[in-house]
């Protein structure tokens, strides 16, 4: 029984095995947790909460729940997390919630791991309405609401202020530079410009100018959205492969090699060193998350994140292109389980930890950005300074990438072609007609090639 | 001793190229019991804290232990199974005579030769219908199967060099030749018996890949997977002493296991195989 | 030889080898067929491995609009809504009583949803037989329509059937079938794709590269090991050894890891050259060549002592008489290796090479491990491919039929090499007749 497909008599079956007196319920559920660190903790911490708050529920109604919820987030990296999501839901052991990116709803409800929370949630209820209809609509896919989103970000572009005073920038101007940014005045070609003048001049050394995220991630989509790049027609939903912005925005990395700023060798730098890197001025310009943070002002150490870095869209590339940020919201998810009532009560618990309480716990302890509304009426949360100005720079202007079966196919194709140009594998121009070949073999009439 | 035999310069050149990997043992060693200052090579002063993790299980993924009994069973079974296997039908190959020999002997060689974690998602397919991923006991199986062909292999080239006299002996005395396999045949290959089981549980004490796709889940971790989350996880801060520790605790049973049982292994390498 | 008469074979055979043929058959040459047809499939993360269910969802329904479905049954699959009629408040009073159903149909006989968020509201209305829970109510949301969107049939039998009942013409339902299929389907694009891939010669190019040095660096330096250790006394030579032994006895984990401590910028190769001056860096990951002489080291080492073990015991067959008589002759040491002991070798050198050529081919496990084919693609061999592509990306976008086509490419490789193989190194020899049977 996956959703509602059933008919009558399998209804019928369904809503008397509800409406039986029940006895005492004992239930498992489990919450893996895909990119999770330390600081992330509360995605599966608000689960257990949330089950002590439902049998509380249950047992004012007179039926006794006891829930054990087992939590796991010690997966490597995201490449093995989504690994064993796929592997255990093909063997039918896959957990009951999943945390995982928007992106995977698609594919994984096509291929019916997930159920929808619709089927079990009322949305017209707290703290459900309460949610930002943006991100709401970004863990919706083909109209129906998969999930729940469990955090918002976006990903900002950083300036070290010392290197920008150092070439020449007083702290009036440092402050317009994100609004300059917004407004398109402040390009990529700028940051090239002031990049290498900051190399030059010796303020960072070479390849310190623009020091980008160093593996695959959203982020780079942000990139080509710069030089005006489109990721999905909004007309016929088919995921759109813009050559000219795409060879533009691999060309930025090329030149941005060539002109010493980034390393050649850049990709595959260790994360450990890249964040100790950028929170302590080693790189003039970079780019990252909100979610940085924390780990900047935590285990960095940078006790003035406000005093020393300044942070904005991503600049556009050029003049056809637009500054932009991209959010990449993490949804709880509900697996396809056995029983029918599990999957209803893993979807009561995730409704309960999206709660404003609980999900500030999260927002403020991990540096992400709240889901809904009221939030901001909580004190924790009103009272983060990050959280409110991040909030109010990027949020507003962030899009989310497509939900479509396809765009993974398409993400890592982008990136490859990235990885070969900017290493120096391939031309931009070779790599994009690569690009083309692949993507035009894999997708087929789900491309529009401009 | 002859001029050519004179071994001081080959000595000086061996050693110099086995700098590398001396250095690595040992500060392998060293570090797990020491803190060095950033930028130096000279330790300078004494600890256990790297050890850690043997008693705090905060640490790693999950408890250090149980992967431990879970790599033993996982290595022990393994080894078992091959080796049994091995050697029945590495007898029948090299000395019984039975339909399509010649197409089963091939098709050994062939898959000796063979890629064989290329075929991971279809075996991930058959585990799966038969209820076996993510259990230790889907992962012994498939790795017992992977190693089959090698293992026949090892164990025929044995049973060749065993001479033909002693069987022929044995049949015209009237012994079956399940007698003859089993009182006379199976104590000459001794040797390879034990070279195969030692190498097998080698093998499969350091097997990493099937335990990474085919048994993701905490339970059934092993310390290959135990070892290789501190290096996949890119939230965790880079503590090499702490890593080394791990890996040392993990591979102490390996050197010696190696060093007890050299010579016994090298017969693997050695007469046994032809090819 | 026929003095022993005996049965032309002998079941015993058979049954000594069945464990092992169930087994070998069952885990190993199962998965090598099932590969071979995988790679003609566009088995991904999307379709599943297991096969699909029969779903009609509103991107299906975009694509629909470029088939020959009639725009009827378009629009009836796009216009169903939820209606209030008889048949469903009939299912209502069955599911939820009587009662419930005859005061819903005073609040909304005959009305039309369109959406089901809608139809969930108008349940809300019910005030005296209120539906509490959610799920009750959303189930009986759906009794009011007879669409199929949205919904997963497990079998083409049960979609098909629920075509018929809501009323779409039949012409269309084999259409809609196969829309709706969710699972995956034969293709030959993987090859196509593969083909037609710079990347596939890229990757080929960095197999050769691996291949071929790593080959050359385990017999170069296997024979050099094996002659200088053949120079030495017995203790002195037996420790070295055993220090080329242990890369391939420890877990390429932790020997990996080794390497890390090597290599890193914090590591003992960056320290040492930070007394003479040079800047840290990761001498693993630094540039493409810093990578290629890392994994073709860590390779080399393990593979090394396969060649220095096997060499070692075909130079201890050359009879001591001859290396001696050599020297009286006034032979040097590099002209007693040159003319006596490398003939010997010949045939060891030529194994050994053709052994690890095919091992070198398929495996990944320390590149993975140490570079995971960076720094950007530059160390990703052929089978790592594989495995990114089938198992471990990123995005979580695993394309199981692309990554088969990868494999199946090695399997023929592999297949076709070791028949070579056979052929040259006399395979009737080795799969000659048993004697006692002649």
């Amino acid at each position: 029984m996956k959703h509602l497909t059933l008919g009558t008599t399998a209804l019928l079956a369904g809503l008397s095995a509800i409406a039986l007196p029940a006895a005492a319920k004992d239930l498992t559920i489990t919450v893996w947790a895909g990119g999770s660190s330390d600081a992330d903790a509360f995605r599966i911490d608000n689960i257990k909460t949330a089950a002590e708050i439902l049998s509380a529920e249950y047992a004012i109604m007179g039926e006794e729940l006891n829930i054990t919820v087992e939590g796991r987030r010690d997966f490597g990296g995201w490449e093995e997390f989504k690994q064993g999501v796929t592997l255990a839901a093909e063997a039918g052991t896959a957990p009951s919630i999943v945390v995982s990116s928007h992106l995977d709803i698609a594919p994984w409800s096509q291929a019916g791991y997930i159920v929808p929370v619709e089927d079990y949630l009322d949305f017209d209820t707290f703290p459900l309405n309460d949610i930002y209809p943006n991100l709401l609509e970004i863990a919706a896919y083909n109209g129906i609401q998969w999930g729940i989103p469990q955090d918002a970000e976006s990903r900002p572009f950083f300036f070290w202020k010392d290197t920008m005073r150092g070439i020449g920038y007083s702290d009036a101007e440092i402050a317009a530079l994100p609004e300059r940014v917004a407004a398109g005045d402040y390009t990529l070609q700028n940051v090239l410009e002031d990049a290498t003048k900051a190399v030059d001049l010796g303020l960072v050394e070479k390849g310190y100018g623009f020091y980008p995220r160093p593996s695959n991630g959203p982020d780079y989509a942000q990139f080509y959205q710069s030089f005006g790049g489109m990721l999905q027609d909004p007309e016929t939903n088919k995921l759109v492969l813009d050559k000219q912005s795409m060879q533009e925005f691999y060309q930025f990395f090329v030149d941005a090699v060539e002109a010493g700023i980034t390393r050649k060798n850049h990709l595959g730098t260790d994360w450990g060193q890249w964040y100790n890197e950028v929170a302590n001025g080693k790189a003039a310009t970079w780019h990252g998350g909100t979610w940085h943070y924390a780990r900047y002002t935590g285990k960095e150490g940078n006790d003035d994140f406000f005093g020393t870095i300044e942070f904005s869209l991503i600049p556009s590339g050029d003049a056809n292109g637009r500054a932009n940020t991209v959010t990449h919201p993490l949804v709880y998810l509900v697996t396809n389980q056995a029983d029918d009532q599990d999957e209803e009560i893993a979807a009561q618990l995730i409704k309960i930890a999206s709660g404003p309480r609980l999900n500030s716990l999260h927002a403020i302890k991990s540096a992400h950005l709240g889901i809904g509304k009221q939030q901001s009426n909580i004190e924790l949360y009103a009272g983060d300074q990050w959280a409110s100005e991040a909030t109010e720079r990027l949020l507003s202007t962030a899009n989310a990438q497509p939900n479509h079966l396809s765009y993974g196919a398409y993400s890592e194709a982008m990136f490859k072609g990235l990885e070969a140009s900017w290493t120096g594998a391939q031309s931009a121009a070779d790599a994009v007609a690569d690009l083309e070949t692949e993507l035009r073999a894999k997708l087929g009439d789900e491309l529009i090639v401009r | 001793m002859t001029a050519n035999f004179r071994s001081m310069p080959v000595i000086a050149l061996l050693t110099i190229v086995s700098l590398p990997l001396v250095i690595m043992y040992v500060f392998t060693l060293v570090d797990t019991f020491t803190n060095t200052e950033p930028g130096s090579l000279v330790p300078n002063e004494f600890t256990t804290e790297h050890w850690r993790f043997l008693w705090s299980p905060d640490v790693g993924r999950g408890s250090v232990w149980v992967a431990t009994v879970n790599t033993f069973i996982f290595a022990s079974t393994t080894a078992l199974i091959v080796t049994s296997i091995s050697v029945t039908a590495a007898y029948a190959l090299s000395r019984l005579d039975f339909p399509a020999r010649r197409f089963f002997l091939s098709g050994i060689i062939i898959l000796h030769a063979f890629p064989t974690i290329t075929l991971i998602i279809a075996i991930f397919l058959i585990l799966q219908w038969l209820g076996l991923f993510d259990t230790l006991i889907g992962v012994i199986i498939v790795k017992t199967a992977l190693e089959l062909p090698f293992g026949i292999w090892i164990m025929k080239g044995f049973y060749d060099t065993v001479p033909w006299e002693i069987e022929m002996a044995g049949v015209q005395d009237g012994a079956s030749r399940f007698m003859v396999w089993h009182k006379l045949v199976l104590p000459q290959v001794q040797p390879g018996l034990a070279a195969l089981l030692i190498f097998s549980f080698l093998s499969g004490w350091s097997e990493f890949l099937l335990p990474l796709v085919l048994a993701p889940g905490s339970d059934s971790q092993v310390l290959s997977t135990y070892l290789a989350y501190f290096l996949l996880d890119d939230s965790l801060e880079v503590d090499f002493n702490l890593f080394k520790s791990v890996g040392l605790f993990y591979a102490v049973p390996v050197i010696l296991i190696y060093l007890v049982f050299q010579k016994k292994l090298m017969n693997i390498y050695g007469g046994g195989s032809k090819g | 030889m026929s003095r022993i008469s005996k049965p032309r074979f002998n079941w015993l055979g058979l049954g000594f080898l069945a464990p092992a043929m169930i087994v070998v058959v069952l885990f190993f040459l199962a998965p090598v067929i099932m590969t071979a047809f995988f790679a003609f499939t566009n088995m991904s993360t999307s379709t599943g491995i297991t096969g699909g269910d029969y779903l009609l969802s509103q991107s299906d329904l975009r694509s629909l609009a470029n088939t020959k479905a009639s725009a009827a049954t378009l629009d009836a699959l796009e216009n169903a809504g939820y209606r209030v009629d008889d048949a469903g408040l009939a299912r209502l009073a069955e599911a939820q009583g009587p009662a419930t159903a005859d005061e819903f149909r005073k609040l909304h006989e005959g009305d039309l949803f369109t959406s089901r968020r809608d139809m969930e509201r108008a349940l809300k209305d019910l005030r005296q037989h209120r539906i509490r829970s959610t799920r009750d109510r959303k189930l009986a949301a759906e009794l009011f329509t007879s669409s199929v969107m949205d919904q997963r049939f497990d079998t083409e039998e049960a979609f098909r059937a629920a075509l018929m009942t809501s009323g779409i013409e039949a012409a269309d339902h084999d259409t809609l079938v196969d829309e709706a299929y969710t699972g995956w389907i034969w293709t030959t694009k993987n090859i196509e794709l593969l083909a037609s891939l710079s990347s596939s010669w890229r990757y080929a190019m960095n197999t050769a590269i691996y291949v071929s040095f790593t080959l050359a660096f385990n017999v170069g330096f296997g024979l050099f090991l094996a002659i200088s250790t053949f120079y030495l006394s017995p203790r002195v030579a037996a420790t070295f050894r055993t220090i080329w032994f242990l890369p391939r006895v420890l877990p390429p984990v932790l020997y990996v890891l080794m390497w890390y401590w090597l290599t890193w910028d914090t590591g003992i190769i960056s320290t040492l050259a930070g007394y003479f001056g040079v800047a840290p860096r990761n001498w693993m990951l630094d540039t493409g060549t810093n990578a290629w002489v890392v994994v073709i080291l860590i390779n080399g080492f393990v593979g090394a002592s396969l060649g220095m073990i096997l060499f070692s015991s075909a130079i201890k067959a050359i009879p001591a008489s001859m290396l001696h008589a050599s020297e009286v002759d006034g032979a040097n040491r590099w002209q007693q290796v040159r003319y006596i002991i490398l003939p010997q070798l010949r045939w060891p050198i030529l194994f050994t090479s053709s052994y690890q050529t095919l091992s070198l081919l398929t495996s990944f496990e320390y590149i993975l491990l140490a570079t995971d084919g960076g720094p950007g693609g530059t160390t990703e061999v052929w089978a790592l491919a594989a495995y990114h592509t089938a198992l471990n990306n990123y995005g979580g976008n695993l394309q199981y039929g692309l990554g088969a086509a990868y494999a199946l490419v090695l399997v023929v490789i592999g297949i076709v090499t070791s028949l070579l193989y056979l052929r040259f190194f006399n395979f009737r020899e080795l799969v000659s007749k048993p004697r006692i049977e002649q």
